[in-house]
């Protein structure tokens, strides 16, 4: 019996250090795009061109920085992305999980009919030109609604709670059922703490969409400064510096002066790919404890 | 039952809200209307281009023009050249009070256009006296000769730089002893000489000659070379008969053959830079400024990025020339060949504006010699000085013009509203004999390094434009440039052209990198796929348009 | 008492069964209050949109009214399926979408196993954080990477394999046809593998402890403990995502397959959803794109349905 611990804590060991070292491997192999992107926005722009930048930078600067910093717009936009991610994802949480409750439970009769519904909504889309007649119609153009209402019921992740909820016991909501709870405080008081590390992971995926989000601010909202989002405004740096126009950015930048004051894409873009990246990662741990710990064990029970 | 109502009045406050919203924006969009009163009027416009310089008329030149008009501009700028928010605003209905497109045929066919052919004649004595006999090129078709798109291209322009050509370092013709560099031939010696006299540069392996293929840029610098060196000029993907106005798709010339083939014996003998089809545009750029890339072709703006981290690194004699190559020397480079007025992209006036001719005269007035001059050279007194009745930028100026990225949006000068009208192009002279752009051969000169001025003395030329047969040599092409015709909406050309594009990107490349004895193998299967995907169907219908447009134009 | 109640006439039993429906419907008053509002709402904002499928049965010309455009009944289906090229992209799309699932999907499921494993929290927070953050890198930087990697020209791979001496001359991965499909697929699992793996951690961050605490008890080592507790407990879904992505196998996107593509390997590179921008909407043809987009759409929505049929019956598992 002993003898068999030993050999069974040995074993582990191995897998340990196996284990460990693969993680460390994966970590070295994933961290590279990152920090090159980082060594190239604190890099000189002009001799980025040069290439051979990886993991430092060769001769640093802030400039790429600055050179964002002073376009127009950024302070509204940074707010206004907050205010969207902020608002998009609570409610976008709190109705998905609700809308997963109701196809969670087996003895619902519209189940089948409501997951049908909004599952297929993942498989088609009625175009571009349809969608917009129907936002300008519904007179979400020019305002604030047209960043949190479209995209408020995402199937997937309520497909996705919902699976998560179907491991719950339902001993836990036939008890409160007996106590008089009607559905929507069983819910609210019993499902909804359960699934925390399932709804960290969806306010994840809302709030990386609603913060990356630009196309509908430039659809939508373009002509109004006050409703504009940070991505659209760093969208915007990125085209006016990159020269992907060809021949009519040859006829724009034909004045000597233009031509004197290269700034090169490429810095520009790994400088906004930082200022996007960091305010996500700066919030991350708030979420990530939820589903990186297993739950305390008597979560469950209660 | 209370968690029913806690439901309804969630919902209840979301709605609340966003009927507050909608006020609000209900307000704005009032407030911003008003203002006719004092003779000031706000024209909205649907700009295709990006501008990152725009100083939304408040730099000096900004509050001269609002002075001057009582008109102030309020653009929107797109990040997608149009091809997304356009017929998104056809399908609406709603449009601003101007657009400027890249072709403006969905419009058309919208009915979203007015005519400014009768605004221009009664109200734009100044368009009028630019563009002169070549107001023609701007009617719309011969079934409807109105003119719906004021073009904004530069007239009359000789750029100091030409648009294509083939680039060599300094530092190899001066070791070759500046050889002759006129055909393909010579450019490949010198290539090879230079190579094998330097197997390494700086520690690297040498390239002979790399290009910059990555996407659309392809077109720009592999593919259009096949006409550039047979003494075509820039139709796009078609060579047009200056005589009859038959159109070629140019691969179809046997001529051009010989260009391809010359690419492939480059790389049979490892000449040919072998990622030349695999590399990005970041790692070709890279490659030039590493200095051991001998030679490239292609046009100036897909390089220049390279050039200047060269110039930057101080490795000027690592910089390169441009010479006019060709195949042999019965062709000579057709990059100054004249298109004449370039019509197709410009500014329309909509349907929906609110004074049209408030915004032709607005934009007559941007097309004076006054104006004019007042957006290549600033503000009198303030970015440049009268001396001796010639316009002279001070030196302190001048500095900040070279040096401050934000020199454009301080001053309002340049793209900023030059972009909505014709301008004049580089060289052309005002009224008192001084050119009206900046730019002029003297300034260019004043921009060379050492080692260029070394180089052009050898070849006995002032600039690289001095190497090319210059414009008055070719009479101005009929047609104007084939590419930005525009294609019927009922026409399946798009389609053919989109077909041959495709099978021209794959099997170009193709016959280039395979081992010289298949070539002519390789080339053949691109003829019949050509064929195959209807090309000459494609052919006749680019004709008709080439001949109906050369029709309307010179009636 | 089943067969009993199937004795009952047949009428009898759906009046029955609409009393009870009704009955039922009205204690589940509340379930319905959850969920109704938001199908309508979905009906409002994907439903009514599809409105623009008729698109694909004219030659659409944005700007005339809807009673004023020309009706060309299937010409646009007819051109498509007669087009080779479509052919050779469907081909394409599938073969990536395939090694997608294959490998795309099965390996997050693996990593997110193994970092379950790790007992330091501040060691598996540290690595979960570092792996999902390629999610964010856009593929236009990540291709130019791959690119940069993989170039016979300095390439970090090359002069690996050439200082191993398996190779003498460098190699020219990206300009290899037969490579292709591989070096997507990887570079996705690179890029996405962290990201995708949050949902099974969550799965995983969801199992009851106690279940590990009496398989300890038992003695069953570290792999029992991974293949009896862990693996089944995320099974639904590991099963669940899996149906949803097989919806998606022609819907993969383009963007990946664009910028690490180049026309030497564009026989291989070109996926439907590129097919359909440059011959659709890139050349203005909206009918045509729209035409593409219908494709797309039925065949997902069979794909989903064959696919949740089959697991609801082979597993109990499905999302529909």
């Amino acid at each position: 019996m002993k003898k068999g611990i030993r050999k069974l804590s040995f074993k582990n060991h191995v897998f340990d250090i196996i284990n460990y070292s693969f993680l460390i491997m994966v970590m070295v192999v994933t961290i590279y795009p990152f920090l090159n992107v980082l060594a190239i926005s604190l890099n000189e722009s002009v001799d980025t061109i040069r290439g051979g930048i990886y993991l430092w930078p060769r001769e640093f600067t802030l400039n790429n920085y600055f050179e964002i910093s002073k376009y127009d717009n950024l302070i509204t936009g940074f707010s206004n992305s907050v205010l969207r991610t902020v608002i998009g994802t609570v409610l976008g949480v709190f109705i998905q999980a609700m809308v997963a409750f109701t196809l969670s439970r087996p003895d619902f009769q519209g189940r089948k009919f409501v997951s049908t519904v909004i599952v297929l909504t993942m498989y088609f889309s009625g175009g571009l030109i349809p969608g917009y007649m129907l936002i300008r119609d519904l007179g979400l153009m020019n305002s604030f609604w047209v960043y949190i209402l479209p995209g408020l019921i995402s199937a997937f992740n309520i497909i996705i709670i919902r699976s998560f909820m179907d491991g719950l016991p339902m001993s836990l909501q036939e008890s409160a059922k007996m106590d008089g709870a009607n559905d929507f405080t069983i819910f609210y008081k019993i499902i909804l703490p359960l699934c925390k590390p399932v709804l960290a992971t969806i306010a994840l995926f809302i709030a990386v969409g609603q913060w990356n989000q630009w196309f509908d601010t430039y659809l939508f909202n373009s002509m109004n400064e006050s409703l504009t989002t940070l991505q659209y405004e760093l969208m915007k740096i990125l085209d006016n510096t990159s020269m992907g126009g060809g021949q009519d950015a040859n006829l724009m930048r034909s004045t000597n002066e233009q031509q004197n004051n290269l700034v090169s894409p490429e810095s520009i873009k790994m400088a906004i790919t930082m200022v996007t990246v960091v305010p996500i990662i700066v919030v991350y741990p708030l979420v990530q404890r939820y589903f990186i710990q297993g739950m305390t064990l008597g979560a469950v029970k209660q | 039952m209370k968690e029913l109502k806690k439901i309804f009045s969630l919902i209840f406050i979301v709605a609340l809200l966003s009927f507050m919203v909608a006020c609000q924006d209900n307000e704005e969009d009032v407030a911003s209307d008003s203002g006719d009163d004092d003779g000031t009027i706000e024209l909205t416009v649907f700009d295709s281009d990006t501008n990152s310089d725009w100083e939304e008329m408040k730099s000096p030149v900004g509050q001269k023009i609002v002075e001057d008009t009582g008109v102030t501009l309020k653009p929107e700028f797109d990040i997608e050249g149009g091809q997304t928010k356009i017929p998104l605003m056809i399908a609406s209905g709603e449009y601003p009070d101007m657009i400027l497109s890249k072709g403006g045929g969905q419009l058309v066919e919208a009915e979203a256009l007015i005519d400014l052919a009768p605004l221009i004649e009664e109200h734009a004595p100044n368009i009028k006296k630019m563009l002169g006999e070549e107001l023609n090129r701007l009617k719309w078709s011969k079934e409807d000769p109105s003119i719906y798109v004021l073009t904004n291209a530069a007239v009359e322009n000789q750029a100091m730089s030409p648009n294509f050509g083939a680039w060599v370092q300094h530092a190899v013709v001066k070791e070759l002893g500046y050889p002759k560099i006129r055909t393909l031939e010579d450019l490949e010696s010198v290539i090879r000489e230079y190579k094998e006299l330097h197997p390494t540069i700086d520690g690297q392996k040498t390239i002979g000659l790399s290009m910059n293929t990555d996407e659309w840029r392809i077109q720009s610098a592999f593919l259009n070379s096949g006409f550039m060196m047979t003494g075509g000029s820039d139709d796009g993907e078609y060579f047009i008969d200056p005589e009859t106005f038959d159109a070629t798709l140019h691969y179809r010339r046997p001529i051009e053959k010989k260009v391809f083939e010359w690419y492939n014996k480059m790389n049979a003998e490892g000449l040919l830079d072998s990622e030349t089809f695999v590399q990005k545009h970041d790692q070709y750029t890279a490659k030039l400024a590493s200095g051991r890339v001998l030679a490239t072709i292609g046009p100036d703006y897909l390089m220049y990025e390279g050039q200047s981290a060269l110039r930057e690194a101080g490795m000027e004699e690592r910089m390169y020339g441009q010479y006019p190559v060709t195949l042999n020397e019965d062709y000579v480079s057709h990059a100054y060949h004249s298109n004449g007025l370039q019509a197709g992209w410009g500014i329309s006036i909509t349907k929906d504006c609110k004074d049209p001719v408030r915004a032709i005269k607005f934009l007559d007035y941007l097309a004076s010699e006054e104006t004019q001059i007042m957006l290549n050279w600033g503000i009198e007194g303030e970015h440049y000085e009268i001396v001796d009745g010639k316009r002279v930028i001070p030196e302190e100026e001048r500095e900040k013009r070279n040096n401050d990225k934000d020199y454009l949006k301080k001053t309002g000068i340049g793209y900023n509203f030059l972009r909505y009208v014709p301008h004049w192009g580089d060289g052309v002279v005002d009224s008192t004999g001084q050119t009206i752009t900046v730019n002029t051969r003297e300034e260019a000169i004043k921009n060379q390094t050492d080692i260029e001025k070394e180089v052009l003395a050898a070849y006995d030329v002032e600039l690289w434009k001095d190497l090319y047969p210059a414009m008055e040599e070719f009479p101005v092409k009929a047609w104007g440039a084939a590419y930005n015709i525009s294609i019927p909406a009922s026409s399946d050309l798009k389609v053919l052209n989109q077909r041959a594009l495709d099978v021209t990107k794959k099997l170009v490349p193709e016959a280039v990198l395979t081992s010289p004895d298949q070539f002519d193998e390789i080339w053949s299967k691109f003829m019949t796929n050509l064929e195959k995907n209807n090309i000459e169907k494609a052919e006749e219908e680019y004709t008709q348009l080439i001949k109906d447009r050369v029709e309307l134009w010179n009636n | 008492m089943e067969i009993t109640r199937k004795a009952y006439s047949k009428s009898s039993a759906i009046q029955k069964k609409k009393k009870t429906f009704w009955k039922a419907a009205k204690n589940q008053k509340m379930l319905y209050a959850m969920s109704l509002p938001f199908v309508i709402w979905v009906f409002v904002f994907n439903y009514l949109p599809v409105w623009g499928w008729t698109m694909a049965f004219q030659n659409f010309t944005p700007g005339i009214s809807f009673f004023e455009q020309e009706w060309v009944g299937l010409d646009h289906f007819i051109a498509l399926f007669q087009d080779e090229r479509f052919y050779l992209t469907l081909r394409n799309t599938l073969a990536m979408s395939f090694l997608g699932l294959l490998f795309g999907f099965t390996i997050p499921i693996i990593f997110a196993i193994l970092l379950n494993e790790v007992r330091h929290s501040l060691f598996k927070r540290t690595i979960q954080t570092i792996t999902y953050l390629p999610h964010f890198v856009s593929w236009v930087v990540v291709a130019g990477i791959v690119t940069k990697m993989l170039s016979t020209d300095g390439g970090v791979v090359n002069d690996i394999l050439m200082g191993m001496g398996i190779i003498d001359q460098p190699f020219q991965f990206m300009a290899k046809e037969n490579w292709f499909w591989g070096i997507v697929t990887v570079s996705d699992i690179w890029k996405e593998m962290g990201w995708n793996a949050i949902i099974f951690l969550a799965a995983i961050a969801g199992l009851d402890p106690q279940l590990y605490e009496a398989a300890k008890v038992d003695g069953a080592n570290r792999f029992r403990r991974m293949w009896h507790i862990t693996l089944p407990g995320i099974r639904p879904t590991i099963l669940v995502v899996l149906i949803l992505n097989i919806g998606h196998l022609i819907q993969i996107g383009f963007e990946k397959q664009m910028l690490l593509g180049n026309s030497l390997v564009v026989d291989y590179s070109e996926v439907l959803e590129l097919y359909a921008l440059n011959y659709g909407i890139g050349l203005g043809e909206f009918s045509y794109g729209t035409a593409i987009g219908i494709f797309n759409s039925v065949v997902s929505i069979f794909l989903l349905f064959l696919a949740n049929g089959i697991f609801k019956r082979y597993s109990n598992q499905s999302v529909m």
